[in-house]
C-alpha cells in the first residue's frame, strides 16, 4: 500500500491526543477522510464508530419498494411482493412460464404466446436454477407471496415458533401488568408487543434490595413488588410440538439425517455451502437440492446523528432509488484533504514502466518496484504533501509533528521502533479557496500543464531546474491545492514502518455570528467575520523501511 | 511465419458489418450476424461459423491451432468475450467479458456467465447443458427447462438484427482475398 494519510477521530474521548501510530491497537482511531463526518454544532470530527445510527426507512433491493416500518415486522423483514432470491447464487428470481409442448422435431409449430403457459415457476437467469427442482410451481404469475404463504406457514419451524410465542405471551402480559401501575398514561410499560422491550421493562421493575423501585410515572410506594418477583419465577412448562430428536427428519438439519446423507454423498456440490444456508431464518438441511427460494431480505437506509448534540449528520432521501442525501455533513467538505507522495517512487515507477514497455516483460518490474522505489534505511528521502482546501475561504495551515515516544523493547534488543526524523515546514502557509475551474485566472492552461508535467516526471526529467534544491517548505500553490515538501531521514538501524502523527491546525474566516454572544442583536447588517481555528490529528504513513541488511541483495538489481 | 492468407466465405444471407476485423480462412454460415468492431482471427487454422450465430461488438474469436475451429449454429457471443475453444456446439451463450481458453471443448446449450474465465490447465470438455457462473466459475447443469423459449428468443434476436443492422451499418459483401 502506498503512502497515505489517515485522520484521527477522538471518538468522544477526553484527550484529543491520538495514540502513537506504531502500536497496532491504535489503528482503530484513524480513518480515511471519506469515512468521516463533521458536526457543525460541536465543531468536531465524528467517525462511524461514534455516531448514533438510526434506521430511516426500509426498502426491497429488488423492486425498490419502500416498505413502511409497520409492515416490516409483519412481513418478517422480507419483501412481500414477488421478490425471491435464488438459493444457489443469491440472485433475483423471475417468474417464467413453462415451455409450450415440444413437438419433438426441434421446430416451433405454433408461435409462443406472450403470456405463457402455466405452470409458472421461478427461474434464475444467472445460474439457471429453477424452482421446479424443489417442487414449487404456481398457477398464476402474480400474487406469488400469497401462494407461497400457505407453504411457509405450514413448515414445522414456523409452527413451532408460533407455539412458543403463544406460550410466552400470557406470561409477559401478566408480569408487565403486575409491574405497571394502573395509571392509564403509562403507555410504555403495558402491552409491549415487542418481547424485548417487555422483558426490559420487567427487568427494570424487578425488586432489587437497596435500590428504590423504578416505577415510571406512578405514585411511589406500591407494594406489589413481592408479587412481581414471585410471579416471575413461576412459568408453566413448555412442551414442544415435536420431539427435538426426531425434528431433523423434517428438514431442520442435524442428527441422524445428516449422518446418512454424508454416507451417501457423491460429489461435494450436493452439500449446501455456508453462504447458501445462512440467510435462512432457521437451520435447514444440508443438501443442495433442499434449498428453497427465499424472499428477498429488506435493506435499510440509515441516518446518522452526532452523539453529543444529536444533530443530524447524514440523512438520506426517502425514495429508495435515489442515492443522494438531504443532509450530508461530511468531513471532506470541511477538512483539507491531505495526500502524500514520495517523488522518488514516482520517478522509479516511471522508469520501470518505460523500461517494461521496451522490454515487454512484467515479472521483474514488480521486484524492482519494491527495492529501488522503496525506503532504504540510512538514507534521507523527501516527500510531498498536497493539501486541498474544500472551503470557499482561504485558510492558513500550520503543521506540526507530534513528538513520538520511542521506547526500546527491552531485553537488550535494538529499539524496535524505527528511529527516523521528520522535518516539515512549521510556518503557517495559506491554501487558496475552492472555486470553480474557470475562476482561476492565472492557471488557464492548468490542465494542459498537468499532462506535460506528468510525462516529464514519469520519464525522469524534472521540469523545474535542479538548482531548486529546497525540499522542505511550500513547493507549489495551484488552484486550491498547496504542495509542501518535507523530509524524512532514516537512521541506519531503522526498521518497520514510517508512521508519524501530525497535528494540522488551520484558521479560516467564518461569517457566522456566534449566537451565544448576542446579548442584543445589533441592527448592523454586516456579519462580523471572525477567524476560527480548527485542529485535528492525522497519521502519515510513508511505507515500510527496507532494512540495511537486505541492501546487499538490492545491489544486484540496481542498474 | 507464413503470411496469413485471407479467404472469407460469407453466406449471402449472413450480415457482416464493414468494420469487422477478419483475418485468415473464415467461413460464416447463413443467417449469422457479426456486429461492427468484432474480431475474428483465424491465425493458424481456419474458423467455420455455423448459421444463426450472433457475434457482438468487441467479441474476439481466435484460432491459434492448426486444426479447424468449428462453431455450431445459433450461438451468441456477447460483448467483450474472448473465445478460443476448438469446438463449440449449438445454442451456447458466451456472456459479456467471458473468456474461454483453447483447452476447452464446449458442448451445446451451455452458458458461460459474465466475466467468467474458463481456463483449465489441461484439456477439458464441457458437457451439454452446463452453466458456468459466479466469480469463481462454478458449474452446474441445467435441467433444460425453458430451452424452447430461449431458442425462440435467440431466433427472434437474430431476425431483428438482420433487419436492423443493415439499415445503420455498411455491410461487407462477398469474398475478400
Amino acid at each position: 500500500m502506498g503512502p497515505n494519510v489517515l485522520y484521527h477521530c477522538p471518538c468522544l474521548s477526553t484527550s484529543s491526543v491520538p495514540p502513537p501510530p506504531h502500536q497496532i491497537s491504535s489503528s482503530y482511531s484513524f480513518h480515511p477522510l471519506h469515512e468521516l463526518f463533521f458536526c457543525e454544532e460541536c465543531d468536531a470530527v465524528r467517525c462511524n464508530r461514534c455516531v448514533s445510527v438510526e434506521v430511516s426507512g426500509y426498502y426491497c433491493p429488488n423492486c425498490l419498494f419502500e416498505v413502511p416500518s409497520a409492515s416490516v415486522r409483519a412481513e418478517k423483514n422480507r419483501c412481500a411482493r414477488n421478490c425471491f432470491m435464488c438459493p444457489n447464487c443469491r440472485n433475483t428470481l423471475s417468474v417464467v412460464p413453462s415451455d409450450p409442448p415440444d413437438a419433438g422435431d426441434g421446430r416451433l409449430l405454433a408461435p409462443i404466446s406472450t403470456v405463457g403457459e402455466p405452470p409458472f415457476f421461478l427461474y434464475c437467469n444467472h445460474c439457471r436454477w429453477d424452482s421446479s427442482e424443489v417442487g414449487i410451481t404456481f398457477e398464476k404469475p402474480t400474487g406469488l407471496a400469497a401462494q407461497l404463504q400457505k407453504l411457509e406457514d405450514s413448515a414445522p419451524d414456523s409452527l413451532e415458533f408460533d407455539r412458543l410465542k403463544e406460550h410466552f405471551e400470557p406470561i409477559i402480559r401478566a408480569s408487565s401488568l403486575s409491574s405497571s401501575s394502573t395509571v392509564p398514561s403509562t403507555s410504555h410499560s403495558r402491552h409491549h408487543s415487542n418481547p424485548i422491550t417487555a422483558a426490559a421493562s420487567a427487568a427494570l421493575a424487578r425488586d432489587i434490595p437497596g435500590v428504590g423501585k423504578y416505577t415510571p410515572l406512578t405514585r411511589s410506594g406500591r407494594s406489589s413488588g413481592k408479587d412481581r418477583s414471585a410471579n416471575k419465577d413461576e412459568m408453566p412448562e413448555y412442551k414442544s410440538r415435536l420431539d427435538i430428536t426426531k425434528a431433523s427428519a423434517y428438514g431442520s438439519g442435524g442428527g441422524d439425517v445428516d449422518v446418512d446423507f454424508m454416507r451417501r454423498l457423491e460429489t461435494v456440490s450436493e452439500v449446501a455451502s455456508l453462504d447458501q444456508r445462512w440467510t435462512y431464518s432457521w437451520s435447514t438441511s444440508l443438501e443442495t437440492r433442499d434449498l428453497k427460494p427465499l424472499r428477498i431480505p429488506l435493506h435499510s437506509k440509515h441516518s446518522k446523528r452526532c452523539p453529543a448534540c444529536a444533530h443530524i449528520l447524514i440523512k438520506p432521501e426517502q425514495k429508495a432509488q435515489s442515492v443522494r442525501y438531504k443532509i450530508k455533513l461530511v468531513a471532506a467538505n470541511y477538512l483539507p484533504a491531505i495526500t502524500v507522495a514520495l517523488p522518488h517512487q514516482i520517478e522509479m515507477l516511471g522508469h520501470i514502466s518505460a523500461e517494461a514497455t521496451k522490454r515487454g516483460t512484467k515479472s521483474t518490474a514488480e521486484d524492482d518496484r519494491d527495492t529501488r522505489g522503496g525506503l532504504q534505511a540510512g538514507k534521507t528521502y523527501p516527500f510531498h504533501m498536497a493539501l486541498t482546501n474544500p472551503l470557499y475561504d482561504p485558510i492558513q495551515v500550520r503543521l506540526s509533528v507530534q513528538r513520538m515516544h520511542v521506547a526500546p523493547s527491552g531485553e537488550g534488543e535494538k529499539a524496535r521502533r524505527p528511529p527516523f526524523a521528520i522535518s516539515i515546514p512549521t510556518t503557517p502557509f495559506s491554501v487558496a479557496p475552492f472555486a470553480e475551474a474557470w475562476e482561476y485566472e492565472d492557471d488557464e492552461d492548468m490542465f494542459a500543464l498537468d499532462d506535460d508535467e506528468l510525462e516529464a516526471r514519469l520519464s525522469g526529467r524534472e521540469k523545474e531546474p535542479k538548482a531548486k534544491s529546497k525540499t522542505v517548505g511550500v513547493l507549489e500553490k495551484r488552484a486550491n491545492v498547496t504542495v509542501v515538501g518535507g523530509e524524512v531521514a532514516l537512521g541506519k538501524e531503522a526498521r518497520g514502518e514510517i508512521k508519524f502523527n501530525m497535528l494540522v491546525a488551520y484558521t479560516y474566516r467564518s461569517d457566522d455570528p456566534t449566537p451565544s454572544e448576542g446579548h442584543d442583536i445589533s441592527p448592523s447588517k454586516k456579519a462580523v467575520p471572525e477567524t476560527k481555528t480548527f485542529a485535528f490529528y492525522t497519521v502519515v504513513d510513508l511505507g515500510a523501511i527496507i532494512p540495511k541488511d537486505e541492501d546487499s541483495r538490492l545491489e544486484a538489481y540496481n542498474v | 511465419m507464413a503470411p496469413i492468407r485471407d479467404k472469407f466465405t460469407i453466406h449471402s444471407k449472413a450480415v457482416v458489418c464493414q468494420d469487422v476485423e477478419l483475418k485468415g480462412d473464415i467461413t460464416i454460415g447463413s443467417g449469422s450476424i457479426v456486429h461492427p468492431k468484432a474480431t475474428i482471427f483465424a491465425v493458424a487454422g481456419p474458423i467455420v461459423i455455423g448459421s444463426g450465430c450472433i457475434i457482438e461488438e468487441s467479441a474476439v474469436i481466435v484460432n491459434r491451432r492448426r486444426e479447424v475451429m468449428r462453431i455450431g449454429d445459433d450461438n451468441l457471443f456477447e460483448i467483450g468475450c474472448r473465445v478460443e475453444a476448438p469446438s463449440i456446439g449449438f445454442f451456447n451463450t458466451f456472456s459479456t467479458r467471458s473468456r474461454v481458453h483453447h483447452t476447452v471443448r464446449i458442448g451445446s446449450l451451455c452458458v458461460i456467465g459474465a466475466n467468467c474465465v474458463l481456463a483449465p490447465a489441461e484439456d477439458d470438455a464441457l458437457p451439454d447443458y452446463t452453466i458456468v457462473y459466479g466469480p469463481s466459475a462454478e458449474r452446474r447443469t441445467w435441467t433444460g427447462k425453458g430451452k424452447i423459449q430461449e431458442a425462440d428468443l435467440r431466433r427472434k434476436h437474430a431476425e431483428y438484427l438482420r433487419e436492423m443492422l443493415p439499415k445503420f451499418n455498411r455491410l461487407r459483401r462477398g469474398d475478400g482475398t
